[in-house]
């Protein structure tokens, strides 16, 4: 539906009601004006007979046009002139009156004298015909300016959303990959607002995408790792020339797949979050979610020789999405264990704190030096020396999860300043 | 031949230095930018760094850049997955010889540092040919009066370290850096006894002895500067 039709259209319309109603109060108006004047018109010929002594009007100097009746009766109630041929109107009390004869409305004026009785008559139809022809002189200058109107409303109109217009011209003729902002001319004060709010969708859409880039670049850069150890270790296998360099070699192409793995694993699990931040929170209890993952990654502990003890657990529940919590506590505890050396330990704690739930994870392995506690938060930030297995995105994920719910990490000692004491606190509902 | 392999991820580095054993080569191997610096500066024998670029501590552009900066002239190969052409530009600019991008296969590795070290000897073509010598470095193999003979790998790179720069004397220490990496266990008379065996299956006069200076193939020239300037 086209703004300038429908503006047309409706204003026309208004143009056309505001005439009808004009004219239909001219014409109640211009009929109560002939009224009054054709009445006071049979009154004062009635008064001007009564005032004659000449017994016919015949002689009077009244003059009798066609529409008018005169009837005059003597006191005895005998009809003793009539201006007219045909039959008469009856004899009615003084004042005006209204009288149907025949077929035609008649408005009489009956004036009583002690010796007579003096009607004066005009039909009634001919005071609305000259109110209606009065009316109708109003309404056809309005009806035949309605082209006019028109033709002017549509100039106007479209010269009003030209501002629109040129919008959608500039929008249509862009790049389908551009995301440059509209130029922000000078703009009609109602079309500036959707610029700019347009201008501002792009911008978050280009940071986004640019986020989305940068992301698929660093990922793809992080996947030439595994795969130049597995390249390495297929060249081994290729020139092994004994079981032992054959097995070594396996082993190492084992260990590549499994780092690989386990990056794109990681990969997806970030690139999942992304647009979740919005998705809508629910109610997760903290403690079952803390005990499902540590059962999750017992046996990862086990086959380290790392004990994973739960060593305080209260209930706490908190508004969040489960996956991003769930691939929270997970990369928390995965870090803690795979850093963990051989008979080394992972603590676990939820406790109330406040207003806050609190998940703590300890470790006793090699901790973070205070320098790096920032960057290692860094999508595929590495520790130097660390162990190839990470991905470089635990963290990262932690971070990004931890943001979504508006929660605090914060990282630490362990107890007796060895290992890594990492704390998340959440608010609870 | 030693080389030096700077590269911090622990199953590129094992896997790269395993392979590189395999071809002969001795590999020191560290994980971090500030550890290859120390190395380079005390030891002296490296044949050939291989310079990952994503390294802890110091940034292996940063490296190379000193490295150059203070005219240590030791070839440098660069490993890296920045494989954007501006990262390739400014690192042969900033003095790398050649660059190889992730992933990549050992045996186009193994050629690369053969080409870099034939350029460096200042020698286009494949075989090092000198007197009655010829070696065949892809292949590791010693041609000596036009018949084959069959060496160690350590032989080998023996021959091919007095071969580099023929007529300059490297004493049995020199011998020793560019033979042995860090940790092994070498006898105090291995070079000794390789450079007899080599003697054996050459003859006597293959290898001189340049008496209280070490070992030289053909004429000793300036045998006495190079040796005393590097003892």
């Amino acid at each position: 539906m086209s703004i300038r039709r429908q503006l047309l259209v409706a204003l026309l319309l208004a143009l056309l009601a505001t005439g009808i109603g004009a004219s239909g109060a001219t014409w109640f108006a211009v009929r109560k004006a002939a009224n009054d004047l054709f009445d006071y018109h049979l009154e004062q010929m009635a008064l001007s007979l009564a005032d004659q002594t000449l017994a016919t009007p015949a002689q009077a100097a009244v003059p009798l046009g066609q529409d008018y009746v005169v009837q005059i009766w003597d006191a005895t109630g005998v009809l003793v002139y009539i201006s007219r041929a045909g039959a008469p109107l009856p004899l009615l009390r003084g004042g005006f009156g209204s009288v149907s004869l025949e077929g035609n409305e008649w408005r009489v004026f009956t004036l009583h004298t002690p010796d007579r009785a003096i009607q004066v008559a005009a039909p009634a139809d001919l005071r609305s015909g000259r109110a209606t022809a009065v009316a109708l002189r109003t309404l056809l200058p309005i009806l035949a300016s309605i082209p006019l109107y028109g033709f002017l409303i549509w100039l106007i109109v479209g010269q009003g959303l030209r501002p629109l217009t040129e919008i959608a011209g500039a929008i249509r003729r862009r790049d389908p990959a551009s995301l440059d902002p509209l130029p922000e001319r000078p703009m009609p004060e109602e079309v500036a607002p959707m610029v700019s709010e347009l201008n501002a969708l792009l911008a978050r859409l280009r940071e986004a995408l640019d986020k989305q880039k940068r992301f698929t670049a660093d990922a793809a850069h992080e996947l030439r790792s595994p795969l130049t150890a597995l390249q390495i270790q297929l060249d081994m296998l290729a020139r092994a020339r004994s079981a032992d360099e054959t097995r070594d070699a396996v082993d190492g192409l084992r260990a590549g797949v499994k780092r690989a793995g386990r990056l794109v694993e990681q990969l997806l699990t970030m690139a999942r979050l992304e647009p979740q931040s919005q998705a809508n929170p629910v109610p997760v209890a903290l403690d079952q979610l803390l005990t499902e993952v540590a059962t999750e990654l017992e046996p990862l502990a086990e086959a380290r020789r790392v004990q994973l003890r739960l060593s305080r657990l209260e209930h706490a529940t908190i508004r969040g999405e489960p996956q991003g919590l769930h691939a929270l506590v997970r990369n928390l505890i995965d870090n803690a264990v795979r850093y963990t050396p051989t008979g080394g330990e992972v603590r676990l704690a939820l406790f109330r704190d406040g207003g806050a739930a609190a998940v703590v994870v300890e470790d006793t392995g090699p901790g973070i030096p205070a320098a790096d506690r920032t960057r290692v938060f860094d999508r595929f930030f590495r520790l130097p020396g660390a162990s190839a297995e990470g991905s470089g995105l635990g963290l990262a994920i932690v971070r990004q999860v931890a943001d979504a719910h508006g929660a605090t990490v914060e990282l630490g000692d362990g107890e007796a300043g060895r290992g890594l004491r990492v704390t998340v606190r959440f608010e609870v509902i | 031949m030693r080389l030096l392999l700077v590269e911090d991820d622990v199953m590129i580095g094992a896997g790269v230095r395993a392979g590189l054993r395999q071809d002969g080569y001795v590999v020191d191997w560290v994980h971090d930018g500030v550890a290859a610096e120390a190395a380079l500066d005390t030891e002296q024998g490296y044949a050939l760094v291989l310079l990952d670029l994503g390294l802890p501590r110091k940034d292996g552009l940063a490296l190379l850049e000193s490295l150059r900066r203070r005219r240590n002239r030791v070839p440098v190969l660069v490993i890296t997955a920045r494989d954007a052409v501006n990262d390739r530009v400014r690192g042969l600019d900033l003095g790398a010889d050649d660059y190889l991008v992730k992933p990549f296969e050992l045996h186009e590795l193994a050629a690369r540092i053969r080409a870099v070290l034939r350029r460096h000897a200042g020698r286009a073509e494949p075989l090092v040919e000198f007197g009655e010598f010829r070696l065949d470095p892809s292949a590791r193999k010693v041609f000596y009066q036009g018949r084959a003979v069959s060496v160690s790998g350590r032989e080998f790179s023996l021959l091919q370290a007095l071969l580099d720069r023929p007529g300059q004397t490297l004493s049995r220490a020199q011998l020793e850096e560019r033979l042995y990496g860090w940790g092994e266990e070498i006898a105090s008379n291995a070079v000794e006894v390789h450079v007899h065996n080599l003697r054996r299956k050459l003859g006597e006069r293959a290898i001189r002895t340049v008496r209280g200076f070490g070992y030289v193939i053909g004429e000793a020239e300036a045998a006495c500067r190079s040796g005393a300037s590097s003892s």
